[in-house]
């Protein structure tokens, strides 16, 4: 049996009485990049929050059935927020690193808020791990006392990946996170990629079901809140099992 | 003439009207600033520095001036933590009965008459104390600023854009850490300018001093149980004596008074026009 990094069961997300996610099982294998691709407002977003329970920022909404990582349901009574958070890290769909901080601050702010390194010298150790991890360093490291208003919008979000791996997360969870970047930039964003899974298990949501063929392992097509269909990479692009998969992949659909 | 000049005609009627009101309307704001420079700028020059450090009777009105710090910088003091945290609750809790509430009542208290907060604190705290001080006029002071500090600091809070506010969560930062390490320092200069503005309006009442501070202009006090002056309650004593001397010196009071009050608010200005850039 594959160990998984994430699992979910009959998860379904209200927002008030509208519910958005309908009852999705699905499974991601540990070290792979799984895509979760469908058409804008299907509930992509709303289900990578479900997925670190950042959706309890917003008091509307509401979260029935499990999701388990690495085996343990992070939605059980005694499971605090905080502490999930902390091991899952995200990118957003908007490159948002903390203007009024440098960017090593950027970096560094999770671990020291958080305490979780001891000294100045490990902080700095860290910093520089998760920049080059995030293919940011040769970039950077002449001016990490700059401000990211300074950075293209490739080089911003790869600073919010920075920041999100040096936290040394378990899961790192993208929501388009190439949707405001130029072509350049999503490249190495894409490249990223595939250096970053051999440590990390990536759940990228996309609206593209192009760059989910280019990056995927595995992908997850979502429809109206509905899981359509769920496989190997090639496997769904070659030979969905669904008609609305093929049409989708195929642009037919929106 | 065609309708279509006829309908030029009107439009540009119509447009220098608009700016002959709008002259019209700050006409007063720059008569004042002139005025009071006029006026003022001949007493101060001719006592020179006793002016600012001498009492009533040696022509100055130095009680007056250190007063209005003493009482902006205790109404700061009493004031600003209160105003800061009740603006950030307001953000962090908009849906709650009580933020709901506070932003209600932050709204009336933005309104409410001045002179009545000074008769609040005169049976709150003079007729017991027995005595006018200091510390009532600063609570009035205090009472009448948070309100505006609390509102900037909610509106500074909420400027910031929903993205940050999920970056600073996803770091599994906990609520006090994220709004007050991440999101505050975030807001900081809109923070900074209500609290410049606040301090601003308080620095120039009048009314809640009226039965509170008792004003004392022949001696410095020393201790915040005692009566102390205030150049604008001192203006309104000067103008109600019939001597033109006294109303000389509530020329030159006034434009202490301004400068005080454009030394606080041109940098506010200033700097909001940074935010926009
Ligand atoms: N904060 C919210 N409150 C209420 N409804 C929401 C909220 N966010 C999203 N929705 C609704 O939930 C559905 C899924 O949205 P979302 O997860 O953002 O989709 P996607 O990321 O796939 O574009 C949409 O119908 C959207 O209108
Ligand atoms: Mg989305």
């Amino acid at each position: 049996m594959i160990e998984l990094a994430l699992e979910t069961r009959d998860l379904k997300v209200y927002y008030g009485n509208n519910m958005v996610i309908k009852g999705v099982n699905l499974k991601v294998p540990k070290n792979v990049v799984f895509a979760l691709m469908g058409p804008s407002g299907c509930g992509k977003s709303t289900m990578l929050r479900a997925f670190n329970r950042l959706l309890e920022l917003n008091s509307e909404a509401r979260v029935e059935g499990e999701v388990r990582i690495l085996g343990r349901n992070i939605y059980a009574p005694n499971v605090d927020p905080i502490e999930v958070r902390r091991e899952v890290g995200m990118v957003f769909q908007y490159p948002n690193p903390f203007p009024h901080l440098t960017i090593y601050d950027n970096v560094a702010i999770g671990l020291k808020l958080n305490g979780l390194v001891r000294s100045k010298e490990e902080l700095d150790k860290r910093v520089e791990w998760a920049l080059k991890k995030a293919a940011l360093w040769d970039e950077v490291k002449d001016r990490l006392d700059d401000y990211p208003s300074n950075l293209s919008g490739g080089q911003r979000q790869r600073l919010v990946i920075a920041r999100a791996l040096a936290m040394k997360p378990k899961i790192l969870l993208m929501d388009e996170p190439t949707a405001n970047i130029d072509p350049v930039g999503t490249k190495k964003i894409e490249e990223l990629l595939f250096e970053l899974k051999k440590k990390y298990t990536i759940i990228l949501v996309t609206h593209s079901p192009a760059q989910a063929a280019r990056v995927s392992d595995y992908v997850a097509f979502l429809y109206l809140g509905e899981l359509i269909e769920l496989g190997p990479t090639r496997k769904v692009f070659e030979n969905p099992e669904h008609e609305l998969t093929e049409q989708y992949v195929t642009g037919v659909l929106g | 003439m065609s309708g279509y000049n006829v309908r030029k005609l009107k439009e540009k009627l119509f447009l220098f009207l608009i700016g002959a009101l709008t002259v019209l309307m700050f006409s007063p704001l720059f008569h004042i600033i002139y005025s009071v420079f006029n006026n003022g700028i001949h007493v101060i020059l001719s006592r020179r520095i006793t002016f600012i450090t001498g009492r009533l009777s040696d022509g100055g009105i130095g009680p007056a001036i250190i007063g209005t710090f003493i009482l902006v910088f205790l109404a700061s003091l009493i004031g600003l933590p209160v105003a800061f945290l009740v603006g950030v609750y307001a953000y962090e809790y908009p849906e709650s009965t009580l933020g709901k509430a506070t932003k209600s009542l932050l709204q009336i208290m933005l309104e409410f008459p001045t002179i009545l907060v000074g008769v609040f604190i005169m049976q709150m705290l003079v007729v017991p104390m027995g005595t006018y001080s200091a510390l009532a006029g600063a609570l009035s002071l205090a009472i009448i600023m948070m309100p505006y500090v609390a509102v900037y600091t909610h509106e500074a809070m909420r400027q910031i854009p929903f993205e940050y506010r999920d970056a600073a969560f996803s770091l599994g930062l906990t609520r006090v850490k994220a709004v007050f390490r991440v999101l505050v320092p975030m807001a900081k200069r809109g923070i900074l300018t209500g609290v410049l503005i606040g301090i601003a309006k308080v620095a120039g009442e009048t009314a809640p001093l009226l039965f509170t501070v008792g004003g004392s202009y022949q001696t410095y006090q020393i201790g915040i149980t005692k009566p102390v002056g205030a150049i604008p309650l001192l203006i309104y004593t000067l103008i109600q004596s019939p001597a033109k001397e006294h109303h000389e010196m509530a020329w030159g009071a006034s434009l202490i008074l301004l400068l005080i009050f454009l030394g606080i608010f041109i940098p506010v200005r200033l700097s909001l026009r940074e935010v926009k850039v």
